[in-house]
């Protein structure tokens, strides 16, 4: 590597995702001004590609308790960010078309009250009242009124450009290879962009690469327990609003919910296991048709376009965050299994904190990769 | 013979049936194959052969329709099932297409896939063209031809190539006043200039030159204005176009400055060539190659126009714009060697022979592609085309996108045509990027000075059409459940 070009950054982020531009633009308001190495653009990867939804219910408790700060920092993002990210606090309907499922609901809604998440159980009734929309298959629901959604691909580029703003810089087409570590302790990363290879001296790698994540962890002599799997999104025409809700159903594998300029996403409650393809399978798209079993209203509504993206899986689910023991300059925000979306503001913040506070101001202790250990 | 709608497989599946996919169809059928024909409208023929509503029945058909017509009896009489309204929205691996229409059955397998499907004309988006009564020409020739409807009564023609003489001509004898045609290109001029390949390409052309003649017959009896190196380059009107700024253009299209005038209207055709239709080979993931002349990028083709996917073969304007008589060749080509493919792996096959039939049709194919770089070289616009759009000019309808939007995405960082069509919206409507695609592109192309070839273009998403939700039926159930796997995403 002697014609590679040499840079200096005091963090480096690896991934343009919504966690690593949230971090990146957390850092630089703190004065810390990161470089973020993106492979592909902005706006392209599994942040983008989500369906968007801002929720806290229906969460693993270590999950919820993020999700609530992530909220609280949702609600101001837009005039914070200064972009139009269509987010609405439109609610979440989790629905049941059995006893058992319902039961697993009202456990659950007592757990949430309990960390003080507000949320309704609904019977049959009450659903058909709150939410007509739905055919009559399902006998009740749990809701949650603070949750809702916002647009992916606007809500990733909005941390981009304001990280940008804020002094970050951002190489895009530029893929992170390896990392050079000295006595425990990360001194550089080298990465290859359109102008060939690069060597930035840093002490500190933040490491958000999704899907993509094992390939640098194994550079590091680490093993990442993190695994690809696509999942696919389908989005309807343009239909008249008549629902805000982010609804979905583990009995028919479907969720949907609407768009600001009236389409509907619908998306399978569905994973296929072990691939980066993203391609769209046909039983894929014929899969998301269910909706129509759920909102009859549809059957006449046309499917536009469906896409794939590839979900960072890991085997409990929940994410790894924060730092690595015996590595020094090293810290992970990735595998968060289909849930990031909602989460990467509070993430990027509280990774943000670490840096400078040197503590977040929420424990991340039992995210750590160590529990895999 | 009648598809049965629970039929799954088949030797041969032609998506298309215009003058390729009926002469592919025909050709495979002949050769001893089972082939199905698909076609999304009423009646088989596509827009080359479009045949009058079947009320209209009595009236006598054009010489086009009567070949089109005689081709398809053809193919009945050849034992090809051929299904209408049938919409193949998507194709997928292990060549599965997924359909959906009355007659159809949800998903299609076969050995080989010929893709036939076509062109849509390519637009042009200068200030005005989105005002009610601006069409394409291709709009204006199937109401004509198909519902026998004047799209207007004062109606000025704009963009390139013989097709505007031909509506013209149709439009005329309809009894509409044809203000003006504009033929952006200098053809004349051109073919002067290499006069000895002029003559080459139009060697054996008689029918094309005869159809031309006839067309500037009736044009010259009605006195109407023929115009060469003259373009649009806007549209007025409040509810609906009034008129139309015209001016000379130079060489690559562009307005040559103070020729400026204006022509009174009510309707305004614009033609300014074609772009194939790739979405199925390029769902496929079939490779395809930036080719202009051939109206944009196309799937790269072998002799036996096979892509480079195993089993999906590609012919006619769908695989670059060349017109009938050339896609008829390609289909039968196309049509034969997909019966050498079927018959080969059966094995009881006479193959030879009917790879000799392929060798006999490569002087008639060399014929009609010494034609098409011909007339492409007469009639492709220029780059001045691409820059009559102003910042405020809406280049994607359905979304209301306008270059300064582009411009805007591009200025945030958006480097690709899909960051910039995730970011804008542009192409994510109902057309689903084929009307804005290339506009879109280059405009793309201006803001980051890059090539089109290098910008390239939107990627194809499934379902290739817009398709009713409940028209979706699985593909194949046990599959389904082999590769989707529940429980997977457990919160």
């Amino acid at each position: 590597m002697t014609n590679s070009l040499k840079m200096e950054a005091p963090v480096v982020i690896v991934g343009g995702g919504i966690v690593g531009g949230a971090t990146a633009y957390y850092l630089a308001r703190r004065g810390i001004k990161p470089l973020v190495l993106e492979k592909s653009t902005i706006g392209v990867e599994a942040s983008a590609r989500s369906a968007g939804g801002v929720r806290a219910q229906c969460r693993d408790r270590l999950e919820r308790i993020l999700a609530m700060a992530s909220i609280k920092l949702w609600e101001g993002l837009e005039a914070k960010l200064d972009f139009d990210m269509e987010y609405v606090q439109g609610g979440n309907i989790r629905l049941a078309t059995n006893e058992e499922r319902m039961a697993g609901l009202a456990a659950e809604a007592e757990e949430e009250l309990a960390d003080g998440l507000l949320v309704e159980v609904w019977d049959r009734d009450e659903l058909q009242r709150r939410a007509p929309y739905l055919s009559d298959m399902f006998i009740g629901a749990k809701y949650c009124a603070t949750d809702g959604v916002a647009n992916p691909i606007l809500s990733t580029w909005a941390f981009a450009v304001a990280a940008r703003r804020a002094g970050a810089t951002l190489l895009t087409h530029t893929e992170a290879l390896d990392v050079v570590v000295q006595e425990g302790q990360v001194t550089s990363v080298l990465a290859r962009g359109p102008e060939g290879e690069l060597t930035i001296e840093t002490p500190l790698l933040i490491h958000a690469g999704g899907a993509y994540s094992p390939q640098l962890g194994q550079a590091l002599g680490l093993h990442l327990p993190v695994e690809p799997a696509r999942n696919f999104i389908g989005v309807s025409q343009r239909v008249r609003p008549f629902f805000t809700e982010f609804v979905s159903s583990h009995d028919m594998h479907i969720y949907f919910r609407p768009a600001r300029a009236g389409h509907i996403h619908v998306g399978g409650v569905l994973v296929t296991n072990d691939t980066f393809d993203k391609n769209v399978p046909a039983e894929g798209v014929t899969h998301l048709s269910n909706i129509t079993l759920m909102v009859p209203a549809l059957r006449n509504a046309n499917f536009l376009r469906a896409w794939a993206g590839t979900l960072a899986m890991t085997p409990d689910r929940l994410p790894i965050i924060g730092p690595v023991e015996g590595l020094g300059g090293y810290l992970l925000a990735t595998g968060f299994s289909g849930h990031g979306f909602c989460l990467g503001p509070i993430v990027g913040k509280l990774l943000s904190e670490l840096v400078v506070d040197g503590e977040p101001s929420m424990p991340l202790d039992e995210l750590n990769l160590s529990r895999f250990a | 013979m009648n598809i049965t709608k629970e039929r799954t497989q088949t030797e041969v599946v032609v998506v298309g049936a215009g003058p390729a996919g009926l002469s592919a169809a025909l050709a495979a059928a002949q050769a001893g194959v089972q082939v199905t024909l698909i076609d999304n409208y009423r009646q088989p023929g596509g827009q080359y052969y479009r045949q009058p509503a079947a009320e209209f029945k009595t009236l006598q058909p054009e010489s086009h329709q009567r070949e089109g017509k005689l081709l398809e009896e053809k193919v009945t009489a050849a034992g090809v099932e051929i299904v209408t309204e049938a919409t193949v929205w998507g194709a997928f691996e292990g060549n599965q297409l997924a359909l959906y229409g009355p007659k159809s059955p949800p998903n299609l397998q076969a050995q080989v896939i010929i893709l036939a499907t076509g062109a849509y004309e390519r637009v042009a988006a200068f200030p005005g063209w989105t005002l009610p009564g601006v069409m394409t020409t291709g709009a204006a020739q199937t109401l004509l031809k198909e519902q026998r409807i004047l799209p207007g009564r004062r109606i000025v023609l704009a963009g390139t190539g013989p097709l505007q003489l031909v509506v013209a001509a149709g439009l005329v004898q309809a009894g509409a006043e044809v203000v003006a045609i504009l033929e952006g290109s200098r053809p004349l001029q051109k073919a002067l200039r290499h006069p000895l390949n002029a003559i080459a390409a139009l060697w054996g052309q008689g029918d094309r030159l005869r159809e031309g003649l006839n067309s500037q017959l009736v044009l010259r009896r009605a006195g109407v204005p023929y115009f060469t190196g003259w373009g649009v380059i806007a549209a007025h009107g409040q509810e609906e176009v009034r008129e139309v700024s015209i001016a000379q253009l130079d060489d690559e299209w562009r307005p040559i400055p103070d020729t400026c005038q204006t022509l009174a209207c009510d309707t305004l055709c614009c033609s300014y060539g074609f772009v194939p239709a790739t979405e199925l080979a390029r769902l496929l993931g079939a490779p395809c190659e930036w080719r202009p002349e051939a109206g944009g990028f196309v799937p790269i083709r072998d002799e036996h126009m096979r892509t480079k996917l195993p089993g999906i073969y590609a012919v006619g304007d769908g695989a670059g714009v060349g017109g009938g008589p050339l896609a008829r060749i390609e289909g039968r080509i196309a049509g034969l060697a997909a019966a050498a493919q079927v018959k080969a792996k059966s094995s009881n096959g006479d193959e030879t022979a009917i790879l000799e039939k392929i060798t006999r049709l490569k002087p008639a194919l060399r014929r009609e592609r010494r034609f098409q770089q011909f007339y492409a070289g007469l009639f492709t616009p220029g780059p001045g085309l691409d820059e009559l759009a102003q910042p405020d000019t809406i280049i994607c309808r359905c979304e209301e996108v306008t270059p300064a939007d582009i411009h805007e995405a591009v200025r945030l960082g958006a480097d690709t045509l899909d960051a910039v069509k995730a970011l804008t919206r542009c192409g994510m409507g109902n057309c689903q990027g084929r009307v804005c695609g290339p506009l879109a592109a280059a405009v793309v192309a201006q803001e980051t000075g890059r090539t089109r070839a290098e910008v390239g273009q939107f990627r194809v998403r499934p379902p290739v059409f817009p398709t009713p939700l409940a028209a979706l039926k699985p593909v194949a159930e046990d599959q389904a459940e082999n590769t989707l796997q529940a429980g997977g995403l457990t919160r």
